[in-house]
């Protein structure tokens, strides 16, 4: 009976917490420069004002609780999942975010979403194209946008290239070539899709393993890949870099 | 466990997306509805079935509820003698016709503007074209529950119910907390008769109204966050877990595509507010017309809403609701898949 009656005063804490837990959860992400990883720049200081927000309706709801003498469970209407299971769920989430470290996508996930079939294809379209700027100064993704504007290989060749990205094996490239890879976000870590462009090497591509971070300095050359002509990347320099503490493109 | 790690980014990602955007609509449709009076609003609402069903459905916008707020607010709406058509296109559109769901749906699909404006202007028509329907019929109380007719009679017969005990109609699952007293007392059967009651709250102290207004945010924030995390979840798990040769032959159909995004819509119940992120881990995969699918129908039609239409109206009635709408919303995904690229 004692259980029974303190287990109903418990419940309504259990808000409390799970809100306190995500308020520190934004804290915590924002702090430790992990929302890099989870949401696209401009929407992070909303995931930021919500973690005040959250500490606030916490303490707000503390205080309310402290003041009932009496708990009312008046959850007698229907709901789609019990109230009590509900905010454990909420609380559980909150405290896993707080322990783990969210970990940026790796190769694998990039072969998953098809960095293959994204060769000539990117979803956005150009927000910000210029066409005027250096070839050397060109990200991953401007490269791509650059490509699908204007497809012919021919007319890179030879240009400068200088990329960061990470490396991809994949199964339709010959042992001599990677794909140097990076995820794009629109939104959220749940639209992110790869995107890559072939790197010549002229050993076999195992001194460079998969997920490893590179620096490309090199020129543009033209290959007939599965039978596909097509742009890539001959290095003159491969250098190998820490994994950026950001690693999307935009 | 690379795997299980991208998984996990993955599913806080969604989270971290949605809560801020989950917040922002439980507390301004909280505060609208606590200091904004809904009794001054219906007696603007033309009677014309089309005309009713249209206001009814462009409401939302002063109502920023999802589909778990809207059924209360619709089924208050009938009770204070709302035209039929007003309720039914205010229960249909009001959950993604609104400011909150727009801007929520504009930030997922930045990049496909045109899923925006489509899920305004497809959830626009279907709720009108319901709302025109039902709004037709002579009389309306053959399909709503005995215990909300019994009401409405009581309400034709006297004009001046006595002001007994109020009890609440807004109960959690509702955006709001807009009644008076004893919060979240009432059970579905007993019905309150408060509609001839001055305005309740705007009787109501400024302190108190305050107090429900955190109150009704936590139960809420509670209730629907505990439905993102389970939708959040079975997203991953499908973006993650299953071979994406299976999901790309299943979201390339034109006609399959939408199938599974409407039944996933249902099955889900995922809050309006958040489900365009939802969609969102669909976008490289599924047809476009499948994504609107599941914008369009699952804030009208889902699990968890069925559950609640039901307490305003009968078996029949919502299972017309539910092949109407969801014949309306397949079709017209079908129309955009096949002729809009």
């Amino acid at each position: 009976m004692t259980t029974i009656r303190s287990m109903s005063q418990l419940k309504p804490w259990l808000d409390v917490m799970a809100m306190g837990a995500w308020g520190l959860l934004m804290f915590k992400l924002w702090f430790t420069g992990q929302l890099y990883l989870l949401i696209h720049p401009n929407y992070m200081w909303m995931a930021f004002a919500s973690g005040f927000v959250l500490i606030a309706l916490s303490i707000l709801e503390g205080w309310r609780i402290s003041r009932q003498r009496r708990y009312v469970d008046a959850e007698q209407h229907f709901t789609l999942i019990m109230p009590s299971l509900s905010s454990s769920l909420l609380l559980f989430v909150a405290i896993a975010g707080l322990l783990i470290t969210p970990r940026p996508f790796a190769s694998d996930t990039a072969l998953h979403r098809g960095v293959m079939d994204s060769l000539s294809m990117t979803r956005n379209k150009p927000e910000s194209f210029r066409s005027n700027s250096k070839p050397e100064e060109r990200s991953l993704i401007e490269w791509k946008r650059t490509l699908d504007v204007y497809p012919e290989p021919d007319a890179y060749t030879g240009q400068k290239v200088k990329l960061q990205g990470f490396v991809v094996h994949t199964s339709n490239l010959p042992d001599n070539f990677f794909m140097i890879s990076r995820f794009v976000i629109t939104c959220c870590a749940a639209d992110v899709y790869p995107v890559g462009l072939p790197v010549k090497l002229t050993q076999s591509r195992s001194a460079y393993p998969p997920d490893k971070w590179l620096e490309i300095e090199g020129k543009v050359i033209t290959e007939t890949i599965d039978g596909n002509r097509q742009l890539a990347i001959q290095p003159d320099k491969l250098t190998p870099i820490p994994e950026p503490k950001n690693p999307y493109d935009y | 466990m690379n795997q299980l790690s991208s998984a996990f980014t993955l599913f806080l990602s969604l989270l971290v997306e949605a809560i801020p955007f989950l917040l922002l609509g439980v507390l301004l449709s909280g505060m609208l509805l606590l200091f904004v009076s809904e009794r001054k609003l219906i007696a603007l609402m033309p009677k014309h079935p089309f005309l009713g069903a249209l206001m009814g459905s462009l409401i939302g916008f002063l109502f920023p509820v999802c589909e778990c707020g809207n059924v209360p607010v619709a089924r208050r709406l009938l009770m204070q003698g709302a035209p039929a058509s007003v309720a039914m296109g205010f229960l249909l559109a009001a959950p993604t016709i609104n400011p909150v769901v727009i801007w929520a749906t504009w930030t997922a699909f930045r990049d496909q503007p045109e899923i925006v404006v489509l899920r305004v202007v497809l959830s626009l028509s279907i709720a009108t074209i319901i709302g025109s329907i039902f709004g037709m019929q002579k009389d309306i109380r053959p399909f709503l529950q005995p215990s909300l007719t019994r009401y409405m009679f009581s309400d034709l017969d006297s004009p001046e119910p006595a002001a007994q005990s109020p009890s609440n109609l807004l109960q959690t699952g509702t955006f709001f907390l807009g009644q008076p007293g004893k919060s979240l007392q009432s059970s579905v059967a007993t019905l309150p008769a408060f509609a001839n009651i001055p305005d309740p709250i705007e009787s109501k102290p400024l302190v108190d109204r305050l107090q429900m207004l955190l109150e009704n945010s936590v139960k809420e924030l509670r209730e629907l966050g505990g439905i993102l995390i389970i939708g959040s979840a079975i997203a991953t798990v499908i973006q993650v877990g299953i071979p994406r040769e299976i999901i790309i032959n299943l979201g390339q159909g034109q006609i399959s595509s939408i199938l599974a995004m409407m039944l996933l819509a249902a099955i889900v119940s995922i809050c309006s507010t958040v489900d365009s992120f939802f969609a969102l881990s669909f976008a490289s995969t599924f047809t476009s017309g499948s994504l609107l699918a599941f914008l369009v129908f699952g804030p009208m039609i889902d699990l968890k809403s069925i559950g609640l239409i039901l307490t305003i109206f009968k078996k029949r009635a919502v299972f017309y609701l539910f092949l109407i709408s969801a014949q309306l919303t397949f079709l017209a995904c079908l129309f955009i898949n096949l002729n809009v690229r």
